[in-house]
C-alpha cells in the first residue's frame, strides 16, 4: 500500500490565512452540541495555515495514546530490540500502574474479541500493533505496552520533543484512575504526534509508513471521516470513553497535501451527539481547506 | 503427515552446542532457587530441527514437542531459532499429563512461555523448574480457561489425585502464586537417556553425575 508523499512543511502557505470563519463555525458546533469542552489543532501541510482552538487544553486521553505506544513500539523496531514478526505470549494480567496489584482486560467491555481468542498463544507484533490501532483492543495496547515498558514510552516521547502528551500507565486500570493516575492529550499534542509520522521523521520513512498504514486500517470511522468524501483517506485513532470522545488523524484529500487534525471533546456520561460533533468539525474543517467552508451548511 | 516416536529424536550433549547457544542454555550450569539452594541445569538435549519438525514430534499421545516449546520474544535471541534444544526430561513431563489428561478427560493446553524456557528467558527469575523442561503453565482444560480460583483449585485437587509428588503452585495474586493458570511441576528433573553421549568414565568424577 502506498501513501501520498510527507507533509512539506517548507511549501509556502498560499490558502486563506484568515481562519476566523473556521473558529466560528467549531464555535456554532460547540453551542449546538452538549459538550463540556471542545478543542480543535490543525496543521495544514498545503497551505501551512495552522489553527489552535482551546488546543492547549489537557483531556483524559483515552484510546488516542495508543498512537504514542505504537510510535515507542517501532521505536524498538528500530532498535532491532524487536521486529514486526516477534511473538508474543497473549496474557491477560497486568499490573496497576498504583500499587502493582493485577488486573485484567474485560473481554465484554473491549472494542476487539480477536486477541481474547489468543490467549495462552502467541500473536505477532505487528498483529498486535493493528488490533491496537485499528480496533483499538486495549487487550493488544496492554500487552505491549507491558513488553515495551512504560519508561520507554515516555522516553520515545521526550526524545522526540514532543509535548501536550502524558502516558502513565496502560489502560482498563482502574485502580490507578481511582487515585488520578489518568493518561492525559492535548489536541496540539497529538497534531505534533501525527506529524512526526505523517512527515516521515519517525526513526525512518519506511517505519513511519509502516505506522500510516496501521493508522489508515482503522475501523471506527463516525468522527473525523464521516462526513468527508469518499475519495478523502484518514489514517487515524479514536478515543472514546464515558466521558470524552476524540479523533486525530491525517487527512489525505485527493490533489492537495494532507492536513493533520485533532478533535477532542468532553461529556457528561449521557451525552449523545458525540461522534456527529467530531464529524461536523471535521466536515468544517475540510471545508475550510477546500476554499468552499465560508458558508458551510452544518454548523 | 506421520508423527515422529520420541526415540527418533537426537540427543545433543549441551557442551558442545555453539557458544551463544550455550551461553543460553547453560548446560550443566547452577541456578539458586528461592531458598538460595544450589540447582544444577540438565545438560542433554533433544534437537528440534524445524518447527514443522516439533509439531509432528510426538512425546506422549495427546502432547506433542511444538505445545513445550512455544516461547516469545523475551527467550534469548540465539533459542528462538531453529534448531531448538529441550532438556531430555520433556518426555518424562509429557507422559506425566497424558496422565493428568487421562484424569481429566479434555484436551489440556499448555500457554505460551509455560512449557520449556531457557534460564536466560527474560521471566526467569531463580530456579524455575521450566528450565528444566518438568514445569507446565495449563491455561486451558477443554473450554475452560483456568482464570478463577474455582477453575485452577478444582483441577489441581484432580493432579493431587492423579499426579502423586507433583507440585503445584498456589493460587493467588502475590509472587509465587498463579492466578491465570495452573502451575504442575515435577521437581528439579535431569533426564540422561540411555543414548546420551557422555564423557569417559574417569574414577575422579565418581559420584558427580555430570
Amino acid at each position: 500500500m502506498t501513501f501520498p508523499s510527507a507533509l512539506d512543511r517548507d511549501r509556502a502557505p498560499s490558502l486563506p490565512q484568515n481562519l476566523d470563519a473556521l473558529r466560528q463555525r467549531i464555535d456554532a458546533a460547540a453551542r449546538k452540541s452538549d459538550a463540556r469542552a471542545i478543542a480543535v489543532a490543525l496543521h495544514d501541510a498545503e497551505s501551512g495555515a495552522e489553527l489552535h482552538y482551546d488546543a492547549d487544553r489537557w483531556f483524559h486521553g483515552a484510546s488516542t495514546i495508543k498512537i504514542a505506544i505504537l510510535l515507542a513500539v517501532y521505536g524498538e523496531i528500530d532498535r532491532g530490540r524487536l521486529a514486526p514478526q516477534s511473538r508474543l505470549h497473549v496474557r491477560n494480567r497486568f499490573l496497576s500502574a498504583y500499587d502493582g496489584s493485577p488486573f485484567r482486560i474485560l473481554a465484554d467491555r473491549d472494542a476487539d474479541s480477536d486477541v481474547h481468542a489468543s490467549i495462552g498463544k502467541t500473536m505477532r507484533v505487528s498483529e498486535l500493533a493493528l488490533h491496537m490501532i485499528a480496533m483499538s483492543s486495549n487487550l493488544a495496547t496492554n500487552l505491549l505496552l507491558d513488553l515495551i515498558g512504560l519508561e520507554t514510552v515516555q522516553r520515545t516521547i521526550e526524545r522526540f520533543g514532543l509535548t501536550g502528551l502524558d502516558i502513565r500507565r496502560g489502560v482498563e486500570d482502574e485502580k490507578a484512575f481511582e487515585h488520578d493516575i489518568v493518561n492525559r492529550v492535548t489536541a496540539n499534542g497529538l497534531v505534533g504526534l501525527l506529524r512526526l509520522i505523517a512527515e516521515e521523521r519517525a526513526y525512518s520513512p519506511e517505519l513511519s509508513r509502516e505506522m500510516l498504514d496501521i493508522l489508515h486500517q482503522q475501523e471506527f470511522k463516525k468522527g473525523i471521516p464521516a462526513r468527508l468524501p469518499r475519495d478523502v483517506r484518514v489514517a487515524h485513532k479514536t478515543g472514546d470513553i464515558s466521558s470524552v470522545a476524540h479523533d486525530a488523524g491525517v487527512v489525505y484529500a485527493p490533489g492537495r497535501k494532507p492536513y493533520v487534525v485533532a478533535i477532542l471533546t468532553e461529556w457528561a456520561a449521557d451525552a449523545g451527539s458525540r461522534s456527529p460533533t467530531i464529524a461536523s468539525i471535521s466536515h468544517a474543517v475540510y471545508d475550510y481547506l477546500r476554499g468552499t467552508g465560508q458558508e458551510g451548511s452544518d454548523a | 503427515m506421520p508423527e515422529l516416536r520420541a526415540d527418533s529424536m537426537r540427543i545433543v550433549d549441551g557442551y558442545r552446542l555453539e557458544k551463544p547457544k550455550r551461553d543460553a542454555l547453560m548446560p550443566g550450569g547452577a541456578l539458586r532457587d528461592r531458598e538460595g539452594r544450589t540447582r544444577q541445569l540438565p545438560r542433554y538435549f533433544y534437537e528440534v530441527e524445524s518447527w514443522d519438525a516439533a509439531l509432528e514430534q510426538e512425546l506422549a499421545p495427546h502432547f506433542n514437542m511444538w505445545e513445550f516449546i512455544q516461547t516469545d520474544v523475551r527467550e534469548a535471541t540465539p533459542l528462538r531459532f531453529f534448531p531448538r534444544y529441550v532438556p531430555c526430561a520433556v518426555t518424562l513431563t509429557a507422559a506425566m499429563l497424558e496422565r493428568f489428561r487421562e484424569a481429566v478427560g479434555e484436551p489440556v493446553r499448555i500457554s505460551a512461555n509455560g512449557g520449556y524456557r531457557s534460564p536466560q528467558h527474560e521471566l526467569t527469575s531463580h530456579a524455575s523448574t521450566h528450565c528444566w523442561a518438568s514445569a507446565v503453565n495449563i491455561y486451558r482444560i477443554g473450554d475452560e480457561y483456568l482464570d478463577s480460583r474455582d477453575r485452577i483449585g478444582r483441577y489441581a485437587d484432580v493432579a493431587r489425585d492423579a499426579l502423586p509428588g507433583a507440585w503445584i503452585r498456589p493460587v493467588g495474586e502475590d509472587r509465587g502464586f498463579a492466578d491465570d493458570h495452573l502451575h504442575l511441576d515435577f521437581g528439579y528433573v535431569i533426564a540422561v537417556p540411555h543414548d546420551a553421549p557422555g564423557d569417559p568414565f574417569n574414577p575422579k568424577l565418581e559420584g558427580d553425575p555430570l
